[in-house]
């Protein structure tokens, strides 16, 4: 068996799961934000009408909105407040980050354990070896909140395999944005994916998190990296508790395999509609832009910050352009001071944003008029998400977004960096 | 289908209700996102209000005329992106009695069936049917006709289960029943 075969037989009492079983497991943390929480408690309260069974386990994070923008706005939140505190499940409220960096952040994913969320990013937990993956509200408050458990089809599983090294200026976003144009929007429907290889191996565990995180949005179930050393020190550093690590047997059966060299690619920018429509940085090059951000569910990690920074020190915005800077935790914002990535952002004219999860779906900030286009790290560029439906929402590196906050156009970073 | 969760043998009841459908097909595209189906400022309404806007960025006419028991038909990856169950709430709340597709996003897949909106995957469905054909279909067989021009389709079966927590006419009404939650 692989890792989430394992995970989901020892969750629902088996010792073997395959490909198309149904089964009921245990789900070990259930991740809510703003909206998907309000709705839930709606339904948990208003049709399923039953007790909460582990509290403990739930987590809401308000990361849509940092200062609710009307009255209408402030009431759900505050129902979303009352509901947590009736029921005893655990808040963060407004300002406290992005739901599943506050996720990892506060201890609720940890290897081996099965993560359901609201959210459909919630795949990206499959960086830490869990079994994650998102579902619909029903699911959340009929079965996770009541009892505690899921239904789950145990998916079929496709392995990438990811070799080589990149070249200066192309980051594993890049690699990200384009391995989703590779295996296509729908290429990987109800599928699992194994990313695994030297590449993989060799990288952080917060770049790697940008690898299931593009699972959701290939048609995925659930995405994964089988845990290692770097994978439980890292862990360690959020949580006390303990848990059991399983990893994929060597020989486990796939779908199918895909082997992917990444040596010779080059930065990558997706543009609206879809994120299949991704292209050398080049293709796109010169196309306007007046906003920049660093944000969204993969988005504002220090790494985005520390890279944005080497590009925005000792330059100017081009006039025009608006550049939000929204670090995905408060943590990460802590490290952006001491790091003098603040000082950086602003003398270069940016303006940095509370800790959320920014301009997803243009639902606290980010909104845009037909004419108007943005770069950033967000994870979808579909219409409509922020504003208007003839918006562009350019998807690229924070390299690439601060090269091209710095010259109001699309543009390769690797003119602002000393590469060859 | 493991045997334990005990539903091979249930009897089923009223499942040709829910599982034959005849209707006025309203067509759509490809890689339609919930996000257009229910727009999210409005995803925190009355469904209601949610239902008078369904796809109107795709086709204003199709909230305002769709009738009960018509049929949505779509293309690849529909209901790609949030996964919010308003979304096919929203769709079941406009009468559509069905929903075929060239295939769904895995979440609306999943949030159809547990809010009992009857859904099927029929590979070519596009190409064989247009915007105002009249169209059976057939759930337990797995059929789809269009009564337009005679022709029949064969669509991708449903997992026994699912087909339960139809019948059942959702999760919520489905669960409770399953021992295995409460153990």
């Amino acid at each position: 068996m692989n890792m989430i075969e394992k995970i989901l037989a020892k969750a629902s009492g088996k010792k073997e799961v395959k490909p198309g079983d149904v089964v009921v497991a245990n789900v070990d943390t259930l991740l809510l934000h703003d909206l998907s929480g309000y709705i839930t408690a709606n339904v948990f309260e208003n049709e399923v009408k039953k007790d909460m069974r582990y509290p403990e386990r739930v987590a809401m994070v308000f990361d849509h909105h940092f200062s609710p923008p009307t009255q209408q706005r402030a009431e759900v939140l505050e129902r979303n407040r009352e509901f947590a505190r009736k029921y005893n499940v655990n808040l963060f409220d407004c300002g406290s980050g992005n739901i599943h960096n506050v996720g990892v952040r506060k201890g609720f994913v940890r290897p081996g354990t099965i993560v359901a969320g609201s959210d459909s990013h919630t795949p990206v937990h499959g960086t830490m070896g869990c079994f994650a993956t998102g579902l619909g509200n029903n699911s959340n408050a009929a079965t996770v909140m009541a009892y505690g458990k899921a239904w789950f089809m145990v998916p079929k599983t496709i392995k990438i395999e990811l070799t080589g090294r990149t070249k200066p200026g192309v980051t594993p976003r890049d690699v990200a944005l384009w391995l989703t144009g590779q295996i296509g929007e729908g290429g990987a429907v109800y599928r699992a994916i194994h990313f695994t290889g030297s590449f993989m191996k060799e990288l952080d565990v917060w770049d790697r998190w940008l690898f299931p995180l593009i699972t959701i949005d290939v048609g995925g179930k659930c995405g994964f990296i089988d845990p290692d050393e770097k994978t439980i020190e890292f862990i360690k550093q959020y949580t006390d508790q303990p848990f059991e690590v399983f990893t994929s047997d060597p020989d486990c059966e796939y779908e199918k395999v895909l082997h992917f060299d990444i040596s010779n690619l080059e930065p990558q920018v997706a543009a609206s509609p879809t994120l299949g429509n991704v292209k050398p940085a080049a293709g796109f090059a010169g196309n306007p832009i007046q906003w920049a951000e660093l944000g969204g569910h993969g988005g504002g990690r220090l790494e985005d910050f520390r890279q944005a920074a080497q590009i925005l020190k000792g330059h100017k915005l081009a006039p025009g352009v608006k550049f939000n800077a929204v670090p995905s935790s408060r943590e990460t914002f802590d490290m952006c001071l001491k790091e003098g990535i603040v000082e950086i952002f602003h003398q270069a004219g940016a303006s940095w944003f509370p800790a959320s999860t920014g301009s997803n779906q243009a639902i606290n900030m980010g909104a845009m008029s037909k004419n108007e286009a943005m770069i950033s790290t967000h994870a979808r560029n579909f219409p409509g998400r922020n504003g208007s439906p003839e918006a562009i929402m350019y998807l690229s590196s924070a390299y690439t977004a601060a090269a091209s906050a710095v010259k109001g156009c699309v543009a390769d970073p690797r003119e602002f960096l000393e590469v060859l | 289908m493991p045997s334990d969760l005990k539903l091979m043998n249930r009897q089923r009841d009223g499942g040709d209700r829910v599982s034959k459908k005849t209707g006025r097909v309203w067509k759509f595209g490809d890689n339609i996102p919930t996000d257009q189906i229910v727009r999210v400022d409005r995803a925190l309404g009355s469904m209601e209000e949610m239902a008078k806007h369904v796809l109107e960025n795709y086709n204003s006419e199709f909230p305002k005329k769709v009738q009960k028991g018509d049929i949505l038909v779509a293309g690849k990856h529909f209901g790609q992106s949030s996964g919010r169950a308003v979304a096919p709430k929203a769709i079941k709340a406009t009468g559509v009695g069905a929903v075929v597709v060239e295939y769904a996003s895995r979440l609306f897949y999943r949030n159809a069936f547990e809010v009992g909106l009857p859904l099927m995957e029929c590979p070519g469905i596009t190409e064989h049917v247009s915007d105002g054909d009249q169209m059976s279909v057939d759930m337990a067989a797995g059929e789809i006709k269009n009564e337009t021009t005679g022709e029949v389709l064969k669509a991708r079966p449903v997992d026994p289960f699912l087909m339960e927590m139809l019948e059942a006419g959702g999760l919520i009404e489905f669960g409770p029943r399953i021992d295995e939650w409460k153990a």
